[in-house]
């Protein structure tokens, strides 16, 4: 029988450490210990974790009761005052916001988890809503933004590579463009002569503009460097979109709008060059004042 | 003139007494509300010895042979006709109840190879309820076994009928409405452990002898109960002291301590019939010495069982059963306040809970058979760490039930106390098995 040199409590036999203070338990060499009887006799097993907690369990009863009162109260007294074709939106709402809340508060309480439940739950009750005409109309542009805010709200929190978010948001974009293009029209108009090729430009110039900045001398970006570079594929794109616009609307190829923001587009972008090639040019340019 | 035999069985609806209403609705994960009284004999348990002997527990006590159902207005319980299930002993006690497997039952009967243990749902019974059904069950087991008269002295007797008063409601008899409620109480210290938290009950069980701590009690002028609240209540002042709060910001420490009140009020019933008194330091007044803590827990036990405090909090509990509010709401509605409250209501109030069930006597025939008594209390999440004591021959089980992973803290200052206090002290757990 030992006893625990820092609690100084009688151990059971055979215990390797303390379970008070976590002291292993040293036996002089010519002593030999039995093991005791566990406490408790099958062998442990990972401790269980999970379940709903009471207060979680509570605010869930709660919602869903609470949603059951409204879905009657709403039906009820919208059925009883000859109303009842408008009972749909309002009960499928309230049902659709009950899921969302409670699938949320059975989850894991992370940001992923909780921001992917909270997108596909709007997403569904967008979708619901439209259909309750039973015919879809407005709501696959609603809808459709969904997956494009997920990938840029949500996928960088994720274990996903970052190389692989730009061209997956690229794709989405573009299927997003597609969508409101045969939602609004019935069939692919300006999708191919206007959407795609500006889509293009943006990535090319987009492109051009990141192998610039990160090909040059120096390892160190600037932040102004950046923003101005911004403005470039920005002011350019949208100027590609003025131009493919011209040509789908008039038949012809012109700038109607957008001639300002190109001329800046193309200042800016000499600026950007003229202070890359001339380092005189950029300290002018640069404070080197610490200001603390 | 021929009298009739009344054998009073309860049918059809059956109310929940006044204390049990709050632990269906706040049964969940890390509130499991149950408790596990167990007793290791020196001899192989046979099982359909022991089923045979459940059988005639269940029907001596009808009362116990029941399910719980969920109402509109509340949860009832009703009669239960299926068989009672036989459970081998698992790894952790006190864990949540599964209904549906143990046939509905709130009683659900443990067995390992040479122990036999019962854990309870608290809509039920309270502990010494449950410890009344235990010596039965252990009674009929020896009976059946041919161990020889197991008979407690103070337990219920097989052969008599069970009478009106077993599952009466002695809340609702002793509620008066013409007295002030008992005042609502604030916030008190909880312990953040660390390492994190699991639904796996884990026991540290501290074994004493009774006379050894039956002396230093007496040193004090203290019961081995108040004793072992004041070391509680000394250990979490230090555990509060570690964390380096400013003294005039700790809150008050508080426990809470089951008072059986069927000795007070005279009523045997075998339903819920328990008040949770509070004792208390308050550490912002500055600290205080274990002399000084035995004073206050001395003094305020006298004061918390006295039968005026009593029917005062009598009355604000079964008060607010019988408000308009809570009466004719619904249960969906009902349920989910409870649980949403009850932390506030309940396990905020106090920091610690401390169970003891008293010194147990075993008949002669069972008596050189039992090798050790446990009886486990289910913790909280507020409060993860519970007491429940019990005595047998001439030692005390001490057992620290918790949900706590890593942290034993609490277990080891308290155990040290005693060390150090002249109390030698043996320690089991299933930590780290």
């Amino acid at each position: 029988m030992a006893y625990c040199v820092q609690c100084g409590v009688k151990l059971a036999e055979g215990v390797p450490v303390c379970p008070l203070c976590n002291t292993p338990v040293v036996l002089p060499p010519t002593m030999v210990e039995q093991q005791s009887e566990p406490l408790f006799p099958k062998p442990l097993g990972q401790p269980k974790t999970g379940g709903v907690t009471k207060v979680r369990k509570g605010i869930i009863e709660l919602t869903v009761s609470l949603a059951v009162v409204s879905i009657l109260a709403v039906g009820l007294s919208l059925g009883l005052s000859g109303l009842g074709r408008y009972t749909f939106i309002p009960t499928f709402s309230i049902a659709m916001a009950t899921t969302t809340l409670v699938v949320s508060l059975l989850s894991k309480p992370t940001y992923v988890r909780q921001a992917t439940i909270a997108l596909i739950g709007i997403g569904l009750l967008v979708i619901g809503i439209d259909l309750g005409d039973l015919s879809l109309s407005w709501s696959p542009i609603a809808a459709m933004a969904l997956p494009v805010l997920w990938i840029v709200a949500v996928a960088p929190a994720t274990a996903m590579k970052r190389q692989r978010i730009l061209p997956l948001l690229i794709f989405a974009v573009l299927l997003y463009l597609l969508v409101i293009n045969l939602t609004v029209s019935g069939e692919l108009t300006w999708f191919w002569p206007v959407a795609l090729p500006t889509v293009v430009v943006f990535i090319l110039l987009a492109i051009l503009l990141i192998l610039f900045l990160t090909k040059r001398k120096g390892s160190i970006i600037p932040l102004a460097d950046v923003v101005l570079a911004t403005m470039v594929v920005l002011f350019g794109s949208i100027s590609a979109l003025d131009l493919f616009l011209t040509g789908y609307q008039r038949g012809f190829f012109a700038l109607r709008w957008s001639t300002s923001l190109l001329w800046t587009a193309l200042v800016v972008l000499l600026f950007l060059l003229a202070i890359t090639c001339s380092r005189r040019l950029r300290r002018y340019f640069t404070s080197h004042v610490n200001h603390t | 003139m021929r009298r009739a035999i009344k054998s009073h069985t309860p049918e059809g609806f059956i109310a929940l007494d006044n204390s049990a209403l709050i632990y269906p609705p706040t049964e969940a994960a890390f509130s499991t509300n149950t408790f596990r009284l167990s007793v290791d004999l020196g001899v192989e348990v046979n099982t359909e010895i022991l089923r045979q002997a459940a059988h005639e527990l269940l029907d001596r006590c009808p009362y116990a042979k029941v399910r719980l159902r969920t109402g509109f207005f509340w949860h009832y319980l009703s009669p239960n006709e299926a068989e009672i299930p036989i459970w081998e002993e698992g790894s952790y006690p006190a864990g949540r109840f599964d209904f549906k497997g143990n046939n509905h039952y709130l009683l659900k009967i443990i067995h390992g190879p040479r122990r036999i243990a019962i854990e309870c749902f608290h809509a039920l019974t309270d502990g010494s309820g449950a410890l009344a059904y235990f010596k039965l069950l252990l009674a009929r087991y020896c009976a059946l076994a041919s161990i020889g008269d197991g008979t407690f002295a103070d337990g219920l007797c097989y052969t008599s009928r069970p009478e009106e008063t077993e599952f009466s409601d002695p809340f609702q008899e002793l509620y008066d409405r013409t007295i002030r409620p008992f005042p609502s109480v604030s916030r008190a210290y909880h312990r953040k452990g660390e390492g994190g938290r699991s639904e796996a009950v884990k026991v540290i069980r501290a074994q004493v002898a009774v006379g050894e701590i039956k002396r230093r009690a007496k040193a004090r002028s203290l019961t081995i109960g108040e004793y072992l609240s004041a070391v509680y209540l000394m250990s979490l002042q230090e555990l509060q002291a570690q964390e380096g709060k400013e003294g005039r910001r700790r809150r008050p420490i508080r426990l809470s301590v089951p008072v059986n009140l069927r000795r007070i009020f005279a009523r045997e019933t075998m339903r819920n019939f328990t008040l949770f008194v509070l004792v208390s330091i308050d550490p912002a007044l500055g600290w205080y010495s274990f002399d000084e803590i035995a004073g206050q827990v001395r003094l305020q036990m006298a004061q918390a069982v006295e039968q005026k405090q009593l029917l005062s909090q009598i009355r604000r509990n079964v008060g607010g059963e019988r408000s308009a509010a809570l009466r004719f709401a619904p249960t969906i509605l009902k349920n989910p306040l409870f649980k949403l409250l009850s932390d506030t209501l309940g396990d905020q109030q106090y920091s610690g809970v401390i169970s003891n069930l008293g010194l147990v006597s075993f008949p002669a025939a069972l008596s050189p058979l039992v090798e050790a008594m446990d009886f486990h209390l289910s913790p909280g999440l507020v409060n993860p760490v519970s007491i429940a004591v019990v005595g047998y021959h001439d030692s005390l089980a001490i057992n620290f039930t918790s949900y706590e992973d890593y942290d034993t803290a609490l277990e080891r200052l308290f155990c040290t106390f005693l060390v150090e206090d002249g109390i030698a002290v043996s320690v089991a757990s299933n930590r780290g098995v």
